[in-house]
């Protein structure tokens, strides 16, 4: 027990040292470092989650939270120098607001003694969310190391840049262990001021901008956090900062406020409407910082906090509004993205609608319904991680930006093209992990029909609408990429620096291996995640008839052994694949023999944005009042 | 035996293709396919696509501007396949030959097997000659048919795969007016 | 044991079934606008005719999704026969038209590239009609199982208003008149299959045989155990369609998405919160 809670400190020291390492060292020793660090703290991760038997809690001694409370004293500071630098009025009035909040909690803490022990707390959720955090970001890391020396910045910013990461990684390994929800507030404010400095990492006005409103929205999160301590350290029965107390009193209690505000700042940090323009305007700092806020890191503390929360809020009105918020959200997204052309927005506006649906899962709180949610927050990370790291490669090596141009891309970027398409199919079509979360929330939508009667019924109209409306995104874009003209039946791959194709063709073996790998994985994996997450076991067995029951849904594995042969490997192998003893003809165009350009469909939804962000705020309002009441 | 060959007879798919000429013998054409003479009973459906289909029916003149698009067009029709010419226009250039935008009969261009005469040729008539087509097609074989009078052959690549993109309609001769 | 041997030569004889229902089909078309019309073989003859062609395609990634599209149809309806998930047999469904949507993308072919487009627009338009019509049916019957529906109370008589609302999705899915923008034969010279030829457009063709399976095998789970509803069913709306395609002229695509999310789908829904709330 004792040598776990080191691994899991060291997983919270191990990324700022190496970041700080990699400040002073020179650049290729630097690059070492940092993959050595990475493959560490992939290898930590992975060995707790392998030798983990219970929930334990890491204790620290007393004066850490004095250091807690400074930095977090510290850290308002310097929002203020922000809000004073940049002179925005909105950050200053909200870091004003959150320092009176601050202050009123530190002037209740002084009267509130003891009970508060519980620093950091670790069960299977926050190893699975390691799993992911440092997996995923790793690869991002190593992949930065190139995508950031190609970019146009003095070698020192690049250090920083570096430097940035790293340290968010440990932040975010903060983040999902920390149990106490002053320490919550710290780390939460530490991802918000990360995502500050990435968003305006390229200095241009847009980009400070765009950084400026992540922070200020964020800061909403944070109040909402400080918040919910006061009001759960005023509150009879609450009286505690700690998580789990929180979560086990409320039932008792039956005062749901704290929780309705951290789920607002969980919303929040998860982009949801009408907040998802922090995270679009996200798309101006460089790509590896897309992949890592979009993927495994920043939003994916949304639906962590959900889960967190799920078994308190599961069947209240609360948990209601939310589905409701997020059904609407899915669909709204997915509608919205269709107008867009840029493709780091068409994968931004396809999270934050993925997120929707994992919110929803979680909100739903069923065990299989943590489970579908688990699957996604999984496979979502790591399909979307690809996707992006792909973006940064189309932008350095074949400079293309915009969906519309990506026509032809198939004859001179094969292997590009390739996974772009694999990491869309994955995202909607069976027998990829994202699928089987999408089919399974349509399942336990319909389950849960008769117990909540028409409400659920119009979310699940939303899903099964937005599921479309996505597909058909997707085409969008690949339409374009895959087109290649029969001059050339050979596909000669491109070349790329082997840092970039390394980590891809790392993301493309884990989803691969995730397909094959996936009813085991529900077995021996998402199983006790979700039973940990719940409280009570939850029974994932394998049936007779080759398929494995999760609590009441069935996943049957023949058809999708089938699908696997079917799609991932015949793609694969459509890339290889000559016919020799087939002529080859011209494409019928009449007759005709000029070359054409081609262009994918356009449907003007742009308009309809703020409608869609007014009627998010309702719903934001809706969460407040339905709880104050 | 089971011989696939004698299924070529039973579903004739057709591409009707106009070269130039004006339209009478298109609404015959067309006319086969209504119900009074409802040639979809013999299996023939009009496919209007070069790459699915077994005959091709082509009418009028072949004008510069179609020649390219005819033998393109001709290309990409995979063995077997017969070609019908319906009316004089197509045969031999009809009432526009000679004229200074008219390149002369299909002939010049692609191998004919079947000519059907008339101006405009009658639906009967049409019918009557893609019978005969049939039975040529029947005899056909698959390889590659000698594109008689195109400048440039079809390339077969390295590995022995063979590439019909680029084959253009010059001619070898001058026409005769 | 018996039962799997049956549904495994059930699911194996799917496509010749299919090109069996294609004959009748272009017979019956036929005397509807009073011709003769082909044998009820027609399809057949078709069949070999084309194995028999010299084999000419555009480039072999197009030409391999196109046989990869027949395989994962018969997957699709080998699912559905053997009574596997509602849910699952829908996205397979999907997985299939996706792999003739990213084959007709593969080429750089107007006419392809256009139907390739109208396809993908027409799965916006039936998806959601059919995932609806898959929860009511659980809604009322408690499983997504097909194998269990397959064998509960007629479904017809609780959920009326469904049927009607698939029966309205249907020829966008079939891709017949009025909703036929996807093929469209005289605009767009068949859409996403135009540039197959010879073998490869057989497995294109034959595919079609097997979504009229699926098609029909989903109109036959209405009549739940009572086998004879189901087969009347079948055969209504068999003549529906067929008619429908005769006497109606093809609408845009955008009236298809209008007709599709403002009169089929409320029309759905509805019947779903009516059995919600008995």
């Amino acid at each position: 027990m004792r040598s776990l809670q080191l691994l899991v400190l060291s997983l919270f020291a191990l990324p700022p040292v190496a970041g700080l390492l990699l400040l002073i060292l020179p650049k290729v020793l630097g690059r070492i470092v940092t993959i050595l660090s990475v493959v560490a703290l992939s290898a930590i991760s992975v060995y707790l989650f392998a030798s983990f038997d219970k929930p334990f809690q890491i204790l620290i001694p007393e004066y850490s939270d004095k250091v807690v409370m400074i930095a977090d004293v510290l850290l308002l500071v310097y929002f203020a120098f922000i809000a004073i630098k940049r002179k925005s009025v909105l950050v200053g009035l909200l870091t004003i607001g959150q320092a009176i909040a601050l202050g009123y909690l530190i002037k209740l803490l002084g009267h509130h003694e003891g009970g508060i022990h519980a620093q950091f707390y670790i069960d299977r959720l926050s190893l699975f969310m390691f799993l992911l955090i440092n997996i995923v970001s790793g690869i991002i890391a190593t992949y930065s190391l190139q995508y950031i020396d190609e970019e146009d910045c003095s070698p020192y910013r690049k250090k920083f840049f570096m430097f940035t990461m790293l340290w968010f990684i440990g932040v975010m390994n903060l983040v999902v262990s920390a149990d106490n929800l002053e320490y919550f507030f710290l780390f939460f404010e530490l991802t918000t001021l990360a995502s500050y400095i990435f968003i305006s990492f390229r200095k241009d006005n847009e980009s400070v901008n765009n950084a400026l409103r992540a922070l200020w929205m964020n800061q909403i999160g944070g109040i909402a956090i400080l918040g919910a301590m006061i009001y759960s350290l005023s509150t009879i029965g609450y009286g505690t900062l700690s998580f789990q107390t929180l979560v086990k009193a409320a039932p008792t209690v039956g005062l749901l406020f704290p929780l309705a505000l951290l789920a607002v700042a969980a919303l929040i940090k998860g982009a949801q409407m009408p907040f998802s323009s922090w995270l679009l305007g996200a798309m101006v700092a460089p790509t590896p910082v897309s992949a890592l806020l979009h993927s495994s890191t920043m939003v994916k503390i949304a639906p962590f906090i959900i889960l967190r929360l799920a078994p308190a809020i599961k069947g209240t009105s609360l948990s209601l509004v939310i589905i409701a918020l997020t059904g609407f959200v899915f669909l709204a997204a997915a509608i919205s993205a269709l107008a867009q052309d840029n493709f780091k927005r068409i994968l931004a506006f396809s999270t934050v609608s993925l997120l929707g649906l994992m919110i929803l899962m979680a909100a739903i709180g069923t065990d299989t319904a943590i489970v579908t949610c688990l699957i996604l927050i999984l496979f979502h990370g790591i399909s979307k991680c690809m996707l992006f790291l792909n973006a940064g490669v189309l932008e350095k090596k074949f400079h293309l930006k915009s969906a519309l141009d990506m026509d032809r891309l198939a004859e001179s970027g094969p292997f590009t093209a390739f996974v772009v398409c694999i990491g869309f199919i994955s995202l909607m079509l069976p027998p990829f992990g994202a699928f089987v979360g999408k089919w399974f929330s349509i399942e336990i939508l319909g389950s849960t029909l008769r117990q909540t009667r028409g409400l659920t019924a119009i979310v699940m109209l939303a899903i099964a609408c937005g599921g479309a409306v996505l597909s058909l995104l997707y085409f969008k874009v690949m339409g374009l990429l895959i087109s290649r003209s029969g001059e050339k039946d050979k596909v000669t791959f491109e070349t790329t620096h082997p840092l970039y194709n390394v980590n891809l063709i790392l993301l493309l073996a884990l989803i691969l291996a995730g397909v094959v790998s996936l009813p085991f994985l529900l077995t021996g994996y998402f199983g006790p995640v979700a039973s940990d997450v719940l409280g009570s076991a939850v029974a994932v067995d394998v049936q007779s008839n080759y398929s494995i029951s999760i609590g009441t849904m069935n996943l049957p594995v023949i058809p999708m052994i089938l699908a696997f042969l079917i799609l991932p490997v015949s793609l694969f192998i459509s890339l290889f694949i000559r016919f020799r003893k087939v002529d080859r003809v011209k494409e019928y165009t009449c007759g005709e023999k000029i070359d054409y350009k081609f262009n994918s469909f356009y449907f003007d939804t742009e308009f309809l944005l703020p409608y869609f962000k007014a009627v998010g705020l309702v719903f934001f309002a809706l969460i407040i009042i339905l709880t104050v009441i | 035996m089971f011989e696939l060959k004698k299924f070529r007879k039973k579903s004739p798919w057709i591409l009707h293709f106009n070269a130039g000429g004006c339209n009478g013998c298109d609404i015959e054409i067309l006319a086969c396919l209504a119900p009074k003479y409802d040639i979809e009973r013999f299996g023939m459906i009009n496919t209007g696509n070069p790459k699915q289909s077994d005959i091709l029916l082509i009418t009028g003149p072949v004008t510069k501007r179609t020649r390219e698009r005819l033998v393109e067009v001709y290309n990409q029709m995979p063995e077997p396949k017969v070609v019908v010419c319906c009316g004089s226009c197509a045969s031999t250039g009809g009432i526009f030959r000679g004229m200074y935008n008219i390149e002369g009969g299909v002939d010049q261009f692609i191998p004919v097997d079947v000519y059907v005469a008339g101006c405009a040729c009658r639906p009967e008539q049409i019918i009557d000659g893609v019978v005969v087509a049939l039975g040529i097609l029947e005899e056909k074989t698959k390889e590659i048919e000698k594109t008689i009078k195109l400048a440039n052959k079809p390339v077969v690549e390295e590995d022995g795969q063979v590439n019909r993109r680029n084959m253009p309609a010059e001619l070898t001769y001058e026409t005769t007016v | 044991m018996q039962s799997i041997i049956i549904l495994s030569v059930l699911a194996l004889l799917a496509p010749l079934v299919g090109g069996l229902v294609y004959g009748i089909e272009r017979k019956v078309k036929a005397r509807m606008q009073n011709r003769i019309g082909p044998n009820i073989l027609q399809p057949f003859y078709d069949f070999f005719k084309l194995a028999d062609k010299r084999l000419v395609m555009v480039h072999s990634t197009h030409a391999f999704l196109g046989v990869m599209h027949f395989i994962s149809i018969w997957v699709a309806v080998a699912v559905l026969i053997f009574g596997g998930d509602l849910i699952l047999v829908i996205f397979l469904h999907l997985l299939s038209t996706a792999l003739l949507i990213m084959g007709g993308f593969s080429t750089r072919s107007i006419f392809s590239h256009l139907g390739a487009n109208r396809t993908a627009i027409s799965i916006l338009a039936y998806e959601p009609v059919l995932i609806i019509m898959a929860v009511s049916i659980y809604a009322v019957n408690g499983s997504f199982q097909i194998s269990s529906i397959i064998n509960s109370d007629p479904l017809l008589y609780k959920m009326p208003l469904t049927f009607i609302a698939l029966l309205l999705i249907l020829p966008i899915k079939l891709k017949k008149s009025p909703f036929d923008v996807a093929e469209a034969h005289q605009e767009i010279a068949g859409g996403a299959e135009i540039e197959y030829s010879g073998i490869f457009f057989e497995a294109i063709y034959t595919a079609k045989w097997l979504d009229y399976i699926f098609v029909y095998a989903l109109v036959f789970l209405f009549g739940g155990s009572n086998y004879l509803l189901g087969a009347g069913l079948v055969v209504g709306t068999f003549i529906y369609i067929n008619a429908l395609d005769n006497s109606t002229a093809r609408v845009d695509y955008r009236q298809m998405l209008k007709f599709s999310y403002f009169v089929a789908l409320p029309v759905a829904f509805i019947n779903l919160l009516i059995t919600l709330f008995n």
